[in-house]
C-alpha cells in the first residue's frame, strides 16, 4: 500500500466533518471518492495535503508506512503527495513559468538532483504543454490569474506531469470542464498511470471515470466510507442515489 | 543664530516679522505669512500627525553656502547636495528667482524651504524627451535644502526617472520638493526609486503640481529601506486634467515613512487615480494619508483612491487613509484600504508544491509589489526598481 488511512477524525473550525475514516491506496490503483455534499470529500484531501482548516482529532494518515499527521505540507508535497485544487487560486504577479520551475527545482534539490535552469525547463515542459494543449503564454502569464475554469484545472494537471508525485488527489478536477478539455486533463492523468503511482479522485460524476478507469470506488457519507466496490458501483449509484448506499451501510 | 547653522525649533511660535529678522528683509512678506501661520510641523500639525517631525526638526544642522557652480555636460541630470553639477544636452537648466510658489499649500515646509531658496533650479524641458535626474548627497549632519522648478512644453511627453545616492550623509536632513506646470496637452511622467537605509539622512520632500487643461501627470515612488522620510503632495487639476499616481512602500526597522497628499480636482472631467502599495516588517510605520478634493468647479470627475498593505510581522503600523472630499453630484468616485497578512490560501497553494514557507512568503512579497513596478514602462528602469526592491528586501530576513 501507498497510503494507509486509520480511523481518521477530522473537523473544520468546530465541525468534526470526518468521522472514523477508514481508506486504503494501493499502489497503483486508482481510487474513485463519490459521495454526496458535505461527506467529506474535500476535507479528507485537504487532510491528507495538511491543509490549515483541517484539525485532525484522532486516527493517523500512513504514507509508505510513516505517519504525516505533524508534517508541514510543503514535506508532504516533497515526500510526493499532490492535490490538484478543486478551485486553484490566482496569485497575481508570481509568474506561471517561475512557480513551476521554482516548485521542480524544490523537488530536485530534495531528491539531490541537480537544479535546472530557464531553458533546461522550458525544454522539460514543451511536450506537457502540447499535451495537454495550452498555448505557450499561459507559463508566461501570472499564477492562474484570469484563467478560464478549464485553464486552471489544466494548469493542475501541468504541475501535476512535471513533479511526478506518487500519490495524487484529483479534488473534482471534471468540475467546469467543456468534453476537449476533460479529454486533454483524462489523457494527462493517464499518462501517469505506470502502475507506481496512487491516484485518488474526487468526483460527482461518472463522465471522468470513463475515461480513467478507477480500480476501485468508495462512497463517503457522514465522514465515513461506507462502500468499496468496483466500477459497476457507478452504474448502481447512477440508477438508485446514495440513499441506497446508505441503507447497504446500515447507517 | 550662527548663519553657519540652523535648529528649525527655534523657528517655532514666530511671526512673520521676527521670520523676517532670521532669514532676512528681502523674503517675500506672503511666505513669511504662511509659514508663521501654518507654524512648524509637530506630531499635533494635521499634515504631519503621524510621522513625529519632531526630532529631526530639533537638532542643530550645519548649513551650506549655496554658490551655484558652472553645469558641465553629462548623461545625468546631477545635483550634488542641491547644487547642479552636471546637465543632458540640450536641456535647460538654470538657476532663478522663485515665481511660482503655491500660496495654497498645506504644508509648512513647502513654505520654509522657499524661504530658505530663493533662487530654484529651473528645468525647462523642450521636446519628448527622457531625463535621469540624480541626487547626492555628501554632508553630514547638514540641512540640504533645494528646490526644482520644472516647465515643459505643451503637446510634448517627457520622463524624468529620479534617483538618490548618498555618502557620508548621515545626520543629514534633505529639504526638497518640486514646483511643476504640467503644460496643456502634454504628460510629464516621474518615476522616483529611492533607497535610503540605516539612516543615510533623512528626507521631507515637499511638492507642488499644476496639471493643465488635458494634461497628465504619472508620479510613481518607489520608496525602500529602514529610514524615514516623507513625502507631501499637493496636486491641481485643471479641466480634462489627468493624475495617475502610484506608491510602492517596503519598510524595515523603524522606519516611518510613506505619502501624504492633497489631490485638488478644479477642472470640469479631470481625473485621478491613486494606488498605494505598502509592505512593512520590523517595526516600521507606513504613510498613506491621502485626500482627494472635488471643488465645485470640477463636474464629471473621476476619482479612484486604493491603499493595500502586507503587515509581515506585529509591531508594524499602517496609516491607511484614503480620503474624498466632494462638494458635487456628477462624478465617478471610489475609495478603498486594506491591510492584513499574506494570503493563507496563497500561502498554501506555493508550499502545497513542494516549496518552503520562507521562500512562498517572499514570492508573495515580490508579486505584491511587482504588480506595481511592472507597470514603469521602460524595461531598464523597471528592472533597476525592481533590482532596488529586491537588494532591500533580501536583506531582511522573513521568519518562517
Amino acid at each position: 500500500m501507498t497510503l494507509e488511512i486509520k480511523d481518521l477524525h477530522a473537523k473544520i473550525g468546530d465541525k468534526e466533518i470526518l468521522k472514523g475514516l477508514n481508506l486504503i491506496l494501493e499502489e497503483g490503483k486508482v481510487h474513485a471518492i463519490m459521495g454526496p455534499n458535505g461527506a467529506g470529500k474535500s476535507t479528507l484531501s485537504k487532510a491528507i495535503v495538511g491543509h490549515y482548516d483541517v484539525e485532525v482529532t484522532q486516527g493517523d494518515i500512513l504514507y509508505k508506512n510513516k505517519s504525516i499527521i505533524d508534517m508541514e505540507a510543503e514535506e508532504r508535497a516533497l515526500e510526493g503527495i499532490f492535490l490538484s485544487f478543486q478551485h486553484p487560486v490566482e496569485i497575481p504577479g508570481v509568474n506561471n513559468a517561475y512557480f513551476l520551475r521554482t516548485a521542480l527545482n524544490a523537488k530536485r534539490k530534495h531528491e539531490g538532483k541537480e537544479e535546472l535552469n530557464a531553458a533546461e525547463f522550458l525544454r522539460a515542459m514543451k511536450g506537457h504543454l502540447e499535451a495537454l494543449g495550452m498555448k505557450s503564454d499561459m507559463i508566461s502569464r501570472s499564477l492562474n490569474e484570469g484563467f478560464s475554469g478549464g485553464e486552471k484545472k489544466r494548469n493542475e494537471i501541468l504541475q501535476m506531469l512535471i513533479l511526478e508525485p506518487k500519490v495524487i488527489i484529483l479534488d473534482e478536477i471534471d468540475s467546469g470542464l467543456d468534453i476537449d478539455a476533460l479529454r486533454a486533463v483524462s489523457e494527462g492523468i493517464n499518462k501517469m498511470k505506470d502502475g507506481k503511482r496512487s491516484f485518488l479522485v474526487i468526483t460527482h460524476y461518472s463522465r471522468i471515470l470513463d475515461y480513467i478507469e478507477p480500480d476501485y470506488i468508495h462512497v463517503l457519507k457522514e465522514g465515513k466510507v461506507v462502500k468499496t466496490a468496483g466500477i459497476e458501483l457507478v452504474e448502481h449509484l447512477e440508477e438508485h442515489g446514495y440513499d441506497t448506499i446508505v441503507e447497504d451501510a446500515g447507517l | 543664530m550662527k548663519p553657519d547653522s540652523l535648529n528649525l525649533h527655534a523657528l517655532q511660535d514666530k511671526s512673520a516679522e521676527a521670520l523676517a529678522e532670521v532669514f532676512g528683509a528681502k523674503q517675500p512678506k506672503s511666505l513669511l505669512d504662511k509659514f508663521s501661520s501654518l507654524g512648524l510641523p509637530s506630531k499635533k500639525s494635521e499634515a504631519y500627525r503621524y510621522f513625529d517631525p519632531e526630532a529631526l526638526l530639533d537638532k542643530t544642522y550645519k548649513r551650506l553656502a549655496y554658490v551655484p557652480r558652472e553645469i558641465r555636460e553629462g548623461e545625468k541630470l546631477e545635483i550634488v547636495n542641491g547644487v547642479v553639477i552636471t546637465a543632458p544636452k540640450n536641456l535647460r537648466v538654470y538657476y532663478g528667482a522663485d515665481s511660482q510658489v503655491d500660496s495654497e499649500h498645506y504644508d509648512p515646509l513647502y513654505f520654509l524651504g522657499h524661504i530658505l531658496s530663493p533662487s530654484v533650479i529651473i528645468i525647462e524641458i523642450d521636446g519628448d524627451r527622457e531625463i535621469e535626474l540624480l541626487h547626492r548627497y555628501t554632508q553630514s549632519d547638514t540641512l540640504i535644502h533645494y528646490r526644482i522648478v520644472i516647465k515643459n512644453q505643451s503637446n510634448r511627453h517627457a520622463t524624468i526617472y529620479e534617483s538618490f545616492e548618498s555618502e557620508g550623509a548621515q545626520g543629514s536632513l534633505v529639504l526638497y520638493g518640486y514646483d511643476i506646470t504640467v503644460a496643456q496637452d502634454s504628460t510629464l511622467r516621474i518615476i522616483k526609486n529611492q533607497t535610503i537605509n540605516d539612516d543615510a539622512y533623512a528626507m521631507i520632500a515637499s511638492h507642488h503640481v499644476q496639471v493643465e487643461k488635458q494634461a497628465s501627470i504619472i508620479l510613481k515612488t518607489f520608496d525602500f529601506g529602514n529610514t524615514s522620510a516623507i513625502q507631501l503632495l499637493k496636486v491641481d487639476l485643471g479641466e480634462h486634467a489627468h493624475i495617475d499616481v502610484g506608491h510602492l512602500l517596503y519598510l524595515s526597522g523603524k522606519a516611518k515613512r510613506g505619502s501624504i497628499s492633497q489631490i485638488i480636482h478644479k477642472g470640469e472631467h479631470s481625473s485621478s487615480v491613486q494606488e498605494a502599495k505598502n509592505i512593512l516588517e520590523g517595526g516600521s510605520r507606513g504613510i498613506f494619508d491621502a485626500l482627494i478634493r472635488v471643488e465645485q468647479t470640477a463636474k464629471y470627475t473621476k476619482t479612484q483612491q486604493n491603499s493595500k498593505s502586507i503587515l509581515l510581522n506585529e509591531g508594524t503600523y499602517m496609516v491607511a487613509k484614503p480620503q474624498l472630499e466632494i462638494y458635487i453630484d456628477e462624478l465617478e468616485a471610489s475609495h478603498g484600504a486594506t491591510t492584513g497578512q499574506l494570503d493563507k490560501k496563497q500561502l498554501f497553494y506555493l508550499q502545497s508544491r513542494g516549496i518552503s514557507q520562507q521562500e512562498a512568503k517572499k514570492m508573495l512579497i515580490i508579486a505584491f509589489a511587482k504588480t506595481l513596478i511592472e507597470r514603469v514602462k521602460d524595461t531598464r528602469h523597471q528592472e533597476m526598481i525592481q533590482e532596488s526592491f529586491e537588494r532591500a528586501f533580501y536583506g531582511k530576513r522573513i521568519d518562517g
